[in-house]
């Protein structure tokens, strides 16, 4: 037997030498790019030309104000809070909803309501665009802040109806059953014991919906036209457009554009990378 | 009210506002579009019926073509680059093979919560013929006046794209294998390794059978998600070179809102529906074979 393991030991070392030299290049890979992007945001813009690769010698953050100004990013990005905020909000609750009464009802008909669903994860945005933008216009719904909100709500339901629906599922009946006896009504038992003990997917939920409503891109961008509507995935495309020339500028826009979800990520990556992991969603 | 009552009504107060919302903006578009496809109809006054005249022109639009061959490029890269490479990585985290591994893991992944826009501005200037791509080739190369134009170049235009998809989206893979690797219990690898298992044997014959089913689910989203790949193209060539970085989602926003035929656009996005249905029934009839010889 010792021999056996230590046949694995040296196995091991190969395998060791291997995964630190493959982990080390994608590290380098992935972080890079943004480090390069983010101090280059402290270069001017001739300084940029004139060395791409070198550190800034001192930090013009001249930049970033001017960006702040040209791009209207404030109102971008509470643009961006307002839709990512409602649109969270209304898909958690409505899928929460429909995620107990699918997944305890017993009715025959939630498996179809269910499968119909489920099918919406294969179904891409822009195989909606033109019949959406046609009715959104013909009801006066295009070009407004709820015409905005509806499609992202819409799109995240299915994948949030299939995390709650799994979670609820998984709570035992025996709790539901103990309130409906002592007299509680459907209502009440959703609201006084489901939702209670489903705040963990709650969590990771709303925090995977949030991130994909924040980098939501093409329904602002075909379903709107006033500036003051844009958000700001679609503002910094419209910033990027006219700043071509800039550099300097143009990094300083992207790396505001990055900041806030770099943060988010800091702060709930644990219920982020569950989300991801619970199904395999990706624009 | 009586408790059935009851009950029928908690239930349409609870399933009926999620099913509103998405029939109107799914289900109702989709049926919609399908009706729209088969007109022209450039968004005033009565669709025109034309039956399939707008698939078969479809099919014989060169542009089209390189659409659906950049959506196939991009399949290949999420199946064959992205779920072996986001496995890879996700194992070498697993087996505990190298230290700190939840900080690889985390910056790894760190790529996607960035938005598409903004990783689609950032590799542009990478590979811009100013670029960090040219500057870097100018040293290696020692020759100062060496230009990166990829970009420029109608066949090769594409590979860039494909590699920043890469860079962008291995992460999830990682993540979502790693969640599922940890479901497997540690004591199958002890006793393969007490069975004189090598590592390579362990990854080989342990664990990837065991996680077939996952791969074969993710691949589906990945192909899935090849298809909608819009904003990041967008961003970064808006499909140029004349045109030949176009996916057909971008063919069929052009189609659409630049040259106002809605029936056609309509018709494109059935498209994309019925290649993404047609690719993953595909796939789950090789997966079946694949369980088939496996047990």
């Amino acid at each position: 037997m010792g021999s056996t393991s230590l046949r694995h030991r040296k196995d091991m070392i190969a395998w060791r030498v291997f995964s630190y030299v493959f982990m080390a290049v994608f590290t380098f890979l992935a972080v890079a790019p943004l480090l390069w992007l983010t101090y280059s945001s402290l270069k001017p813009h001739p300084a940029i030309v004139r060395n791409i690769f070198a550190f800034p010698t001192e930090f013009y953050f001249t930049n970033y104000i001017v960006a702040w100004q040209r791009g209207q990013l404030g109102m971008l990005i509470s643009n961006s809070i307002f839709y990512s905020v409602m649109a969270t909000a209304i898909t958690v609750v409505l899928a929460l909803m429909a995620g107990y009464g699918l997944a305890k009802f017993g009715y025959r008909l939630s498996a179809l309501v269910y499968t119909f669903f489920i099918m919406g994860l294969l179904v891409t945005a822009h195989s909606v665009l033109v019949p959406l933008f046609v009715m959104q216009t013909r009801i006066g719904l295009a070009d407004t802040r709820l015409g905005v909100i509806i499609p992202y709500v819409g799109f995240g339901l299915p994948f949030m109806i299939y995390l709650a629906t799994s979670y609820i599922r998984g709570i035992p009946d025996a709790l539901e059953e103990s309130a409906r006896i002592d007299g509680a009504s459907y209502l009440q038992t959703f609201w006084y014991v489901i939702r209670p003990i489903a705040a963990p997917v709650v969590a990771t939920m709303t925090i995977f919906a949030f991130l994909a409503n924040w980098n939501e891109f093409v329904f602002v961008f075909v379903l709107t036209s006033r500036q003051s509507l844009r958000s700001l995935p679609v503002g910094v495309n419209a910033f990027a457009g006219g700043m071509s020339r800039d550099y300097g500028l143009l990094f300083a826009a992207l790396v505001i554009a990055t900041i806030p979800m770099i943060l988010f990520y800091l702060f709930f990556h644990e219920q982020l990378k569950r989300g991801f992991a619970a199904g395999a969603i990706k624009e | 009210m009586n408790s059935l009552a009851e009950k029928r009504f908690a239930y349409t107060i609870l399933v009926g506002p999620a099913v509103v919302v998405y029939a109107s903006v799914i289900l109702f578009p989709i049926l919609f579009s399908f009706t729209l496809g088969f007109t022209r109809w450039s968004g005033f006054g009565t669709p025109e019926w034309i039956g399939i005249q707008n698939y078969t022109r479809m099919l014989a639009d060169p542009a089209f073509r390189i659409g659906l061959r950049n959506n196939m490029l991009i399949v290949g890269v999420s199946v064959f680059g992205q779920i072996p490479f986001g496995f890879l990585l996700a194992y070498i985290i697993y087996r505990k093979m190298v230290g700190a591994h939840s900080f690889f893991e985390t910056v790894i992944f760190l790529p996607i919560t960035v938005s598409a826009i903004v990783v689609a501005k950032l590799w542009n200037q990478i590979f811009s013929p100013a670029g960090v791509i040219t500057q870097l080739m100018r040293i290696v190369r020692d020759d100062p006046r060496y230009v990166f134009a990829v970009f420029e170049n109608r066949d090769l235009a594409i590979f860039p794209i494909l590699g920043v998809i890469f860079w962008y989206y291995t992460g999830i893979y990682m993540v979502i294998f790693l969640a599922n690797l940890h479901k497997i219990s540690p004591d199958v690898i002890e006793a393969s390794i007490m069975d004189g298992a090598k590592e390579h044997q362990i990854l080989f014959r342990v664990i990837l059978p065991q996680m077939t089913n996952i791969v074969f689910t993710t691949a589906v989203f990945a192909i899935a998600g090849s298809l909608k790949s819009f904003d990041l193209i967008f961003a970064m060539t808006g499909g140029g070179p004349a045109r030949y970085t176009e996916v057909i989602a971008i063919y069929m926003y052009f189609n659409t809102f630049r040259y106002y035929n809605y029936g056609y656009g309509s018709a494109v996005s059935m498209m994309i529906v019925v290649l993404s249905l047609g690719l993953i029934t595909m796939l789950l009839g090789v997966s079946r074979r694949f369980e088939r010889r496996y047990s």
